[in-house]
């Protein structure tokens, strides 16, 4: 449905995008993460023919972006990031104008409003005017503005910015009602986000593809190296001497807790069924004992950083950037 | 066509939704109005005519119509909005047309009421209605002008008024400081300013005057600027 090949962009001297190539399926839901700066919004205005790519090739519905443009736009719906509004208009004025521009007739024009309104929940706010409602309702407009027409692709650039959790949550459930019908990518610098409605995810950062895949997928990268918890009661340097010997361990680190010792273990494999022998055979009282499969915001952050960031660090940015 | 009048249509109602479209208005109607009486065009003994004032009209208007149109494509780059535009099905020349429009219908708007000032001199004197209909063609053809000037200037730039003074400025010195300039110089500068010299071809519609030369002129440059602001319109997209 969507196909970019080599697609590189340039302002000025600045590469913003560094020849980028991928494709979405038809009905599929891509997610385009990336750190904020990546090249996300550049990637995206180029396909929706707002502007051209100064190398490369984008074909929507196998027309080309630059030389079919019009007919690329008929088929796109965009969600821009600053979701622009004139806050003069009225709701149901602005959909009417939104209507015309995309050639629907007036019986059409009121079906489709009445439609996007009822998809949106907008039908409190729809003789409103636009410059009165809060974040979340103009969000939601520019969502039923990119739906009017019913378009093949949907193309939402950061689409649940500045919501709040239960419009998160509600925004999150409708694109993914949206994908049974529409093909859909969207931007996020937010993780979860993607994890939670994508099916397929296109990492890029500063410009580049860094990795692409399902979640699965980019998650079986990370579990090679799994990180093992264990807690003790027990001479710490005995526990971390033992520990140390077993087979397939690459790094240790203890901590002596409350008189507890608590060991992070780096290993190859699944350590669980030895360390519980271990701590039988030597009579160490066992209070936890936990596998950690990395998670998607690890390898995110790996990739990203190029280095692997010590897990708590790690759980602490994805606490941090859920509670944005 | 239908998305030139939807552009059109939305754009007259956010002029009509600012505060900007009626200071506009009143401001020109209470100019015109101190200028019927400055000029004593109602005083007894004067001929039944509003030459004296409709001479100064041009004047205001270099100051006034780029107000008129200095928001139309200005605040579609700041807000953004020209990103969903772009990204609709409409062409640069549709954008450009349906504001040009729009600004035009206000400009007519605004200058509606000053047709009472003809009514007045109807029922007070016998004025002459060629004349009058002239200067009217005159004031409209100034409007197509300066209009698609305006709207120019909207297009170079996303603050407002940085493009309202993109549009007065070189409108007061071209158009109507040729006026006083053409008298003064020789050779081929006078033959250019003889051209430019706004002030002059609406003089000539306001004595009855309709010549092919004036109407051209004023459409030829509304069209010259109208393509100039497609242009640079369209270029945004690649710098």
């Amino acid at each position: 449905m969507i196909e970019v090949r080599n697609l590189s962009k340039y302002y000025g001297s600045h590469r913003a995008v560094n020849n980028i190539s991928f494709t979405v399926n038809e009905g599929e839901i891509v997610g385009f993460l990336g750190p904020n700066g990546a090249g996300k919004t550049t990637t995206l205005r180029i396909v929706t023919c707002y502007m051209p790519a100064t190398a490369g090739s984008v074909t929507i519905a196998g027309h080309d972006v630059l030389t079919e443009s019009m007919q690329v736009r008929a088929v796109v719906g965009y969600l821009p990031e600053s979701v622009p509004l004139y806050p003069e208009m009225r709701v149901r004025e602005y959909l009417q104008f939104r209507g015309r521009l995309r050639g629907l007739n007036r019986a059409n024009r009121d079906a489709a409003v009445a439609r996007v309104v009822e998809r949106c929940w907008l039908r409190d706010v729809i003789d409103r005017p636009i410059g009165q409602l809060s974040k979340g309702y103009r969000q939601r407009v520019g969502l039923a503005d990119s739906l009017l027409h019913n378009p093949k692709v949907l193309v939402l650039d950061e689409p649940t910015i500045g919501l709040d959790p239960t419009q998160i949550r509600a925004t999150r459930s409708l694109i993914r009602e949206l994908a049974q019908e529409h093909t859909v990518i969207l931007s996020s610098h937010i993780l979860p986000e993607v994890e939670a409605t994508c099916q397929r995810l296109i990492i890029i950062h500063e410009g580049r593809l860094v990795a692409s895949g399902t979640p699965d997928e980019l998650r079986q990268r990370m579990t090679t190296e799994s990180n093992l918890i264990a807690e003790f009661k027990g001479p710490e340097s005995d526990i971390g001497a033992s520990v140390r010997k077993l087979a397939g361990v690459a790094d240790v680190h203890t901590v002596l807790q409350d008189g507890w010792t608590r060991v992070s273990v780096a290993a190859q494999r699944d350590l669980r069924e030895d360390v519980f022998r271990l701590a039988v055979e030597k009579h160490w009282p066992l209070r936890e004992l936990r596998r950690d499969i990395a998670t998607l915001e690890d390898f995110f952050v790996k990739v990203v950083t190029g280095t692997r960031e010590q897990r708590d660090g790690g759980e602490e940015t994805a606490a941090e950037r859920r509670n944005q | 066509m239908r998305n030139i009048s939807a552009i059109m249509r939305r754009e007259l109602l956010s002029l009509f939704c600012s505060p900007i479209a009626y200071i506009v208005i009143a401001g020109f109607l209470l100019i015109t109005g101190v200028a019927v009486l400055w000029t004593g065009s109602f005083s007894p003994g004067k001929p039944a005519s509003l030459r004296d004032v409709f001479f100064w009209t041009p004047w205001m208007l270099t100051v006034i119509v780029p107000a008129i149109s200095m928001r139309a494509i200005a605040e579609e780059y700041r807000s953004g909005t020209i990103e969903s535009l772009m990204t609709a099905p409409v062409s640069e020349l549709q954008l450009v047309l349906g504001k040009y429009f729009a600004s035009l219908i206000f400009y007519v708007i605004m200058l509606a009421p000053t047709l009472v000032y003809v009514v007045l001199m109807e029922a007070f004197g016998n004025p002459d209605w060629g004349a009058s209909l002239s200067s009217y063609l005159g004031l409209l053809l100034i409007g197509v002008m300066f209009t698609a000037f305006g709207l120019f200037a909207s297009s170079l730039t996303s603050n407002q008024v940085v493009a309202w003074i993109l549009g007065w400025v070189p409108l007061l010195l071209f158009a109507c400081l040729a006026f006083f300039v053409v008298g003064l110089v020789q050779g081929w500068v006078r033959v250019v300013f003889q051209q430019v010299n706004v002030i002059g071809r609406f003089d000539e519609f306001s004595r009855g005057l309709v010549t092919t030369d004036g109407v051209v002129f004023f459409l030829a440059t509304a069209a010259l600027f109208l393509f100039l602001a497609v242009k640079v319109v369209e270029s945004r997209r690649w710098r």
